[in-house]
């Protein structure tokens, strides 16, 4: 017997939330066969359950391990959902270039904070740890990206932040791209003083402040 | 501005002054730690590549840093992944600064085989971290307690399989975390007993236990009960010696479980310290908590300024010393390690 629309989207939901991975892909090939719209069931089934996640990671009843697994639970299905995207309905995302400052290869913070991007609509390409800060500057040209974030946990690789900010102000396309910083030693005060345009200090507030950089931004 | 003729002069030695703590008595002024590790290789002037593979200059470097600081307690140090690196890790090295983790040991979980606790003769750099410690003992432990500091179970599991991996598996394995758990906590016995053996204090360094990655439930169950099996092996075998925990990072959700691990010192990083004082209670000695960035890239007037509020905030300052909240880093002035010195010595009075 085939389910309603909010059955199937609740169980999704609830599926990430809870950590539940066998759900979320029991549930995505039931969306599939019962001929929901895929985006549907992404947009509004596992991604609501994602920010779930995240409100309790903020609110420090969710921490590392339980944001993973849910994770791991969204990608599940969204690797079931994917193929039966219809290319016309997706629309244009704001995009994210996100890596770890070269000579740090610590990158969990990072892995969260692209996690939670993915997990609220954004396009993210993910230039993984220890990245040649040009690569930050190259990336966000080559793929017409809106944000870029850097991240470091270790305080003789934060100054890569700054550099990569002059490499933007001497090609002329500092006022192309949002900056966003983050990691351990990494503070507001620091992210005043090099000229970043914002900072947060855990991967759910990074997703908040990186949608009101962008706020009003055409993607 | 401050002057040098305005900061009071010492009549305690480092030792005397740390042991006062121990006994319960009032130093003449709060012992100040700002934890120099691989700094120390800045003020002898040798490569941090070179501090970190040579127990010699490791030794040297630091007799050096206290020569020219007078800091409490020397802290023989390379990264959190030392005991790890004993059993299999491989790291990678920098010539100018600490190394990180290039390949953890453990693939896959069968891999625990592979996992035994290290000989301390020759296995990693464990030789290198013994010979630095024995360097500081024979040449100032008469003035200054030594320590030799070391990556708890938690976090020595952590760097033998990827953290990311180790995370999940605390909900999805957590039989298999607790083995791997046990044989990090005799590795862990093990290198308490070395250090002892040489007159040194045994730090242990819990960073992978921080309030940022695990929840207190967690902490409870994976990392409290081990790191308690270290405290009882100190406070058995140690003569009086405190057990002295660091937790990097925000530790404020987990002061509660932190208690249960039965530690007579915390150094803390990110977090209020007068909160962590109504945590902790009488009992626990705070270290802590000049922000580490700050060291590098603030005014030694705005050290100054941090470690005097730091100060205002611990009451009387009984069982209080005056640190950075994490390492400082490589590449701090020396005038602000000398800022946070002075600071101890100008608003942690405590003879009258």
């Amino acid at each position: 017997m085939k389910r309603e629309r909010g059955d199937i989207l609740k169980d999704l939901s609830d599926g990430v939330f809870n950590m539940n991975e066998e759900l979320v892909i029991r549930v995505s090939s039931e969306a599939v066969k019962a001929g929901l719209d895929a985006l549907d069931a992404i947009n509004n089934g596992l991604i609501p359950g994602m920010g779930r996640a995240g409100v309790l990671f903020d609110q420090e009843e969710y921490f590392v391990p339980e944001l993973l697994l849910c994770s791991d639970a969204m990608y599940a299905g969204i690797e079931i959902l994917r193929p039966h995207l219809d290319k016309k309905t997706v629309k244009e995302k704001h995009k994210v270039v996100i890596g770890v400052c070269e000579g740090d290869t610590h990158d969990i913070g990072k892995n969260l904070v692209k996690i939670m991007f993915d997990a609220s609509g954004f396009e993210v390409y993910d230039l993984g740890r220890n990245v040649a800060l040009g690569s930050f500057v190259e990336k966000a040209k080559e793929v017409n990206a809106h944000l870029i974030c850097m991240s470091t946990l270790m305080t003789t690789t934060m100054d890569g932040m700054a550099t990569v900010i002059e490499m933007l102000k001497e090609e002329g396309i500092r006022d192309s791209y949002k900056v966003m910083i983050g990691g351990g030693p990494i503070s507001q005060a620091f992210a005043d003083k090099i000229g970043a345009d914002g900072y947060a200090d855990n991967a759910s507030k990074a997703v908040m402040v990186g949608r009101e950089l962008l706020a009003g931004v055409a993607v | 501005m401050t002057t040098q003729t305005s900061i009071p002069a010492d009549n305690q030695t480092s030792l005397g002054r740390v042991l006062s703590y121990l006994k319960g008595e009032k130093p003449q002024r709060i012992a100040a730690f700002p934890l120099i590790l691989n700094h120390a290789a800045r003020v002898l002037g040798v490569p941090v590549g070179q501090y970190n593979r040579n127990g010699k200059l490791m030794g040297q470097a630091h007799v050096a840093a206290w020569k020219k600081y007078g800091h409490d307690l020397i802290l023989i140090f390379s990264t959190t992944s030392t005991l790890a690196e004993a059993m299999g890790t491989k790291m990678k090295f920098f010539d100018e600064d600490a190394p990180q983790i290039d390949e953890p040991l453990i693939k896959q979980h069968s891999d625990i085989s592979k996992v035994k606790v290290p000989d301390f003769k020759k296995d990693g750099r464990l030789a290198v971290y013994l010979e630095a410690t024995e360097i500081c003992v024979a040449e100032v432990g008469s003035e200054v307690c030594v320590s030799t500091v070391f990556g708890g179970p938690f976090t020595t599991a952590a760097a033998l399989y990827p953290v990311e991996l180790l995370t999940r598996d605390l909900i999805k394995n957590p039989k298999w975390v607790h083995e791997l758990l046990e044989i990090c906590t005799q590795a862990g016995i093990k290198f308490i007993d070395e250090i002892f053996a040489r007159k040194a204090l045994p730090i242990i360094v819990e960073p992978i236990g921080s309030g940022s990655l695990v929840s207190p439930r967690h902490f409870h169950e994976f990392v409290a009960p081990y790191l308690k099996r270290l405290a009882d092996h100190v406070h058995k075998t140690g003569g009086g010696m405190p057990a002295a925990l660091h937790i990097c990072g925000k530790t404020t959700p987990n002061f509660k479980v932190m208690l249960e691990a039965d530690f007579d010192i915390w150094s803390l990083d990110a977090v209020d310290m007068a909160e962590a004082k109504k945590a902790a209670g009488h009992r626990v000695v705070l270290i802590g908590n000049v922000t580490p960035a700050n060291m590098l890239k603030n005014t030694a007037e705005e050290v100054d300024a941090e470690a005097k509020a730091i100060c205002g905030k611990m009451g009387d300052l009984g069982g209080f010393i005056l640190g950075s909240g994490c390492e400082v880093p490589i590449n701090t002035p020396p005038a602000n390690v000398e800022a946070l010195i002075n600071a101890a010595r100008k608003y942690g009075r405590c003879d009258g």
